[in-house]
């Protein structure tokens, strides 16, 4: 992996052999992977070829059968878990934005769904509020902060779930298919979201098979089949090699969203947003 | 058999809340117990899940449908503790909410549905399936009679509450400031609808999902199934034998209670009958009072056990007063008989829990996250 | 209730559906009053909650017909300062109580012994005085409960009345679980819905009674799974910011000096009708 820091890579995952069984389905499978600190990956893959499950053991909610994952060099074993000051310092660092965001939005209000996360950290409440205010302020939906969850567009979920996450102001976002099941309106909204909400230089690992957002949220593409990485590189490259797409389901995947009908595959390789 | 607010009196509420709360608080610390954190979650979206079982229209026998609980479903899955909790929930939720069942009577259709429907539903499916493997058939026959016997034995105890309302608060003249009607109507009434719609929609659905986890999840099937493995392939006849055996008093006795309940009720037929005849003579009345026996319409027909029942009266249409004579006593001795029953059941339940202390469920852990 | 769906076999389908939209459409028009401009809309609801409580359980409590009236009144009175339509109140409340209550309430004057006041000429029934005045208290009394418990919710928005509870010492745990429930409740409300519809346009023929019943219990055990999976997925979001077991809620209620008064509103009506209704 090529990484022109100066002090060289400092890596926040360290993915090593990890297999994951899901029922009877082989869901990881002797999977390797190391994210580096600053770094934006992006995990490709077609429905169902392990990328969630992989961001859930980077989040450590669910943990490997085999091999080893480690973040900032400490094993994450649920053991670590146990420990609550690790648990806290974790949760603090680290924040996933769930693939659907109706798990995500669990509370009565957006209001007290943004102030979830900082209460559960036990910030003082005055601060709960300063944060939360400004979170609505920046994701704009400041309108929302009254409303129930299941009152809001898909559009305005998606942005109350990464508001929730962001309000912690975590190092590390793992954001689990940022732009499914949104228009391509609300998803280029999303992006621009994302692109801001960046910041400092936060590490980000995205999973997508929307090959229209690769370049815009990655440095680092690793692409997924099967449960394994079979191919790595930066996005221009990875996005030029069709044969590989198509290999891996992504191409396909691609067309059967937007059900077009005409491949656009060399259009999407060069879009901008802005 | 939601009961809204006015119909039974404050004394009534406030015992039947008191009955309640040592039920919620030793749900509340068996499902922290057993759940951990997950709970909050659990409970929620089961209760949430419980809530939309009710407002299922569920086909029964005969063409008709009827409305279940789900009681049934709930502490198959969840286990009595969590179902209580989960049924509790909801029905909070369509009281305030929705103002289906009120809120001073919150309590008693807590205790009625929740928690007496939940610990039925449970003893009855444990003592039937025993040890009997996850897909086997007697599960889905276990869970039919559990999802039957738990909405009946709500039903009663939500009859009695009902039944002797006016027995106990009258104002100086004599006029019955609660639900009106007493024990030997308001307990027919109630049970003819539970005993036939209500208890037979309950059976298809528990029976029914049960069935439909056995081939498409059995693993939510698991919870309340404790030692018994996971079969794919087929459980070994000896132990099925043996099970079998072990569990044959319970069998037995649910068997007589079965046989006996309809038989006791046919009994009865002479004290309520009347009643009965000469308010079923006007179909309109007949129907008012089968609703109100519990949210339930009768049939569009005579139920036939009625028809056959009025055939062996003699006295066609006495006086209004001698009904409520003998009536009374067949109410109390009901109650009594229930109050026993669930004293025993919660004996039961609490040896049972006792002597299992069960490990927590990280088994399950595993599956659930994808 | 059982109705005859044989000439239809989707009818039980057809009725789901038609129950699921009803609890949604339920739940549209109690949010809009919340956001209207009245007095109930004005008070903190921890008093609110408190107050109505009182008046139900005075309205359950009270043993003279005039004064469960007089309730009933200061609860229209109520609802029309607060300017929830009456409209509303006649075809949720009203006109729905009687059709159950009143109902349920008719045959007690027949069946009540008593003074007989007349006799329904042909039939020779016997109208008790009596049974005449307990059907009235039952009336009398549901719709007065009905109709303050749907003021407490055409008011408030349910999550400060799921936060006022806490007054009630009902543990944060439980008003989590509340919260969270009513939350999920039209998520699966709204999949059930779609699970019918898509059955229902995809059905051809007529189903029999078996065939019925075994998609009544799919669709439940369908549902169920989903719930399963939901609430393993929540449990897990929520573990992912930092849940252990806990649930701090933020309170932001303010008591403010109309809220003090109307409390002691509550409770002086609350203690006449206790009072005057022994």
């Amino acid at each position: 992996m090529n990484n022109s820091n100066g002090a060289g890579p400092v890596p926040v995952f360290e993915v090593c052999g990890v297999t994951y069984r899901y029922r009877d389905v082989t869901a990881l499978d002797h999977l390797d992977l190391t994210v580096n600190a600053g770094r934006r990956a992006v995990l490709l893959g077609a429905n169902g070829s392990g990328k969630s499950t992989l961001l859930r053991i980077l989040n450590g909610l669910a943990f490997a059968d085999e091999g080893t994952v480690r973040f900032c060099g400490k094993l994450l074993t649920e053991d670590a878990f146990e420990n609550d000051g690790f648990g806290m310092e974790f949760r603090r660092r680290v924040g996933l934005v769930f693939q659907n965001p109706d798990v995500q939005l669990f509370s009565p209000t957006v209001f007290d769904e943004v102030a979830f996360g900082p209460l559960q950290l036990r910030l003082r409440v005055d601060e709960v509020r300063r944060r939360v205010s400004e979170t609505l302020e920046m994701m704009e939906i400041t309108h929302l902060k009254d409303r129930s969850p299941h009152h809001l567009s898909m559009g305005e979920k998606k942005r109350v779930a990464l508001a929730s996450v962001l309000v912690l102001d975590p190092e590390i976002l793992l954001l689990d298919e940022p732009t499914s099941a949104l228009d391509p309106k609300s998803a280029s909204r999303m992006i621009d979201f994302l692109v801001r909400a960046r910041g400092g230089a936060k590490t980000i690992v995205t999973t997508t098979h929307d090959l229209d957002i690769v370049e815009d949220v990655a440095d680092d593409c690793f692409v997924f089949h099967e449960g394994r990485i079979v191919a790595e590189g930066p996005p221009a490259q990875i996005l030029g090699d069709t044969a590989l797409l198509k290999s891996t389901g992504l191409l396909h995947s691609h067309l059967h969203v937007h059900k077009s009908g005409e491949v656009h595959a060399h259009s999407h390789l060069h879009r901008h947003e802005h | 058999m939601h009961i809204p607010d006015g119909y039974l009196s404050p004394a009534t509420c406030a015992a039947l809340y008191g009955g309640a709360a040592p039920f919620w608080y030793a749900a509340l610390r068996k499902s922290r117990k057993l759940l951990f954190t997950r709970m909050v979650p659990m409970i929620s979206v089961f209760a949430a899940f419980s809530f939309v079982i009710m407002m299922f229209n569920i086909p029964i026998p005969g063409g008709t449908t009827a409305h279940a609980v789900g009681v049934g479903i709930a502490s198959i899955v969840l286990g009595p503790w969590a179902s209580i909790l989960a049924l509790s929930t909801a029905l909070f939720i369509q009281a305030f909410f929705f103002g289906d069942g009120g809120v001073t009577t919150l309590g008693a259709n807590c205790f009625n549905m929740a928690i007496v429907g939940s610990l039925v539903a449970w003893l009855v499916y444990r003592a039937v399936a025993g040890r009997s493997a996850i897909t086997s058939s007697r599960r889905v026959v276990a869970a039919s009679l559990a999802g039957y016997l738990a909405i009946n034995g709500a039903a009663l105890c939500a009859a009695i509450e009902l039944g002797l309302q006016p027995h106990f608060f009258k104002n100086a003249s004599g006029a019955p400031l609660y639900a009106p009607y007493p024990l030997s109507i308001a307990v027919p009434a109630i049970m003819i609808g539970h005993l036939t719609f209500v208890g037979l929609a309950e059976l298809v659905i528990t029976g029914g999902v049960v069935s439909y986890l056995q081939r498409a999840n059995p693993a939510l099937l698991r919870f309340t199934a404790p030692g018994v493995p996971m079969p794919q392939s087929k459980a070994q006849p000896a132990a099925m034998e043996s099970a079998w055996r072990a569990a044959r008093p319970l069998w037995t006795a649910v068997g007589l209670l079965l046989v006996l309940a309809p038989l006791g009720l046919l009994a009865a037929g002479k004290a309520w009958g009347e009643w009965s005849a000469r308010d079923f003579q006007d179909p309109a009345a007949r129907q008012q009072i089968a609703r109100a026996s519990g949210n339930v319409a009768p049939p569009a027909a005579v139920p036939t056990g009625l028809a056959r029942l009025s055939s062996i009266w003699t006295a066609p249409f006495p006086d209004y007063s001698p009904p409520f004579v003998h009536a009374p006593a067949f109410g109390y001795i009901l109650s009594a008989m229930f109050g026993i029953g669930v004293i025993i059941l919660v004996a039961v339940a609490a040896g049972w829990l006792a002597a299992r202390a069960r490990p927590a469920p990280r088994t399950s852990a595993r599956t659930e996250e994808t | 209730m059982p109705r005859d769906t044989r000439k239809g076999g989707r009818g039980f389908l057809e009725r789901t559906t038609a129950g699921f939209v009803d609890a949604m459409e339920h739940a549209f028009y109690a949010e809009q009053p919340a956001r209207a401009d009245g007095l109930l809309q004005h008070m903190d609801a921890r008093v609110k909650l408190v107050g109505i409580l009182a008046l139900i359980v005075s309205a359950a409590a009270a043993q003279r017909l005039s004064v469960i009236a007089a309730l009933f009144v200061v609860t229209v009175a109520l609802a029309a300062l607060s300017r929830v339509p009456f409209s509303l109140l006649l075809k949720r409340v009203w006109i729905a109580v009687l059709l159950f209550t009143g109902v349920i309430a008719f045959p007690a004057p027949f069946v009540t012994p008593g003074e007989v006041v007349f006799q329904l000429p042909g039939f020779g029934w016997k109208v008790t005085a009596q049974g005449l005045v307990s059907a009235g208290y039952l009336v009398l009394r549901v719709e007065t409960a009905a109709t303050l418990c749907v003021l407490l919710v055409l008011t408030t928005p349910w999550n400060h009345v799921l936060k006022a509870l806490r007054v009630l010492r009902v543990p944060a745990v439980l008003v989590t679980v509340l919260g969270m429930t009513y939350r999920y409740l039209f998520l699966l409300l709204q999949n059930a819905h779609d699970m019918f519809e898509s059955r229902r346009s995809r059905m051809v023929g007529e189903l029999n009674g078996r065939e019925r019943r075994k998609l009544a219990a799919a669709s439940a055990g369908v549902l169920l799974s989903k719930t399963f999976d939901l609430s393993s997925d929540v449990y897990l979001a929520m573990q992912s910011r930092g849940y252990r077991g806990e649930v701090p809620l933020l309170d932001d209620f303010r008591a403010r000096s109309l809220d003090w008064a109307m409390l002691a509103g509550f409770a002086a009506v609350s203690v006449a009708a206790l009072w005057w209704g022994r």
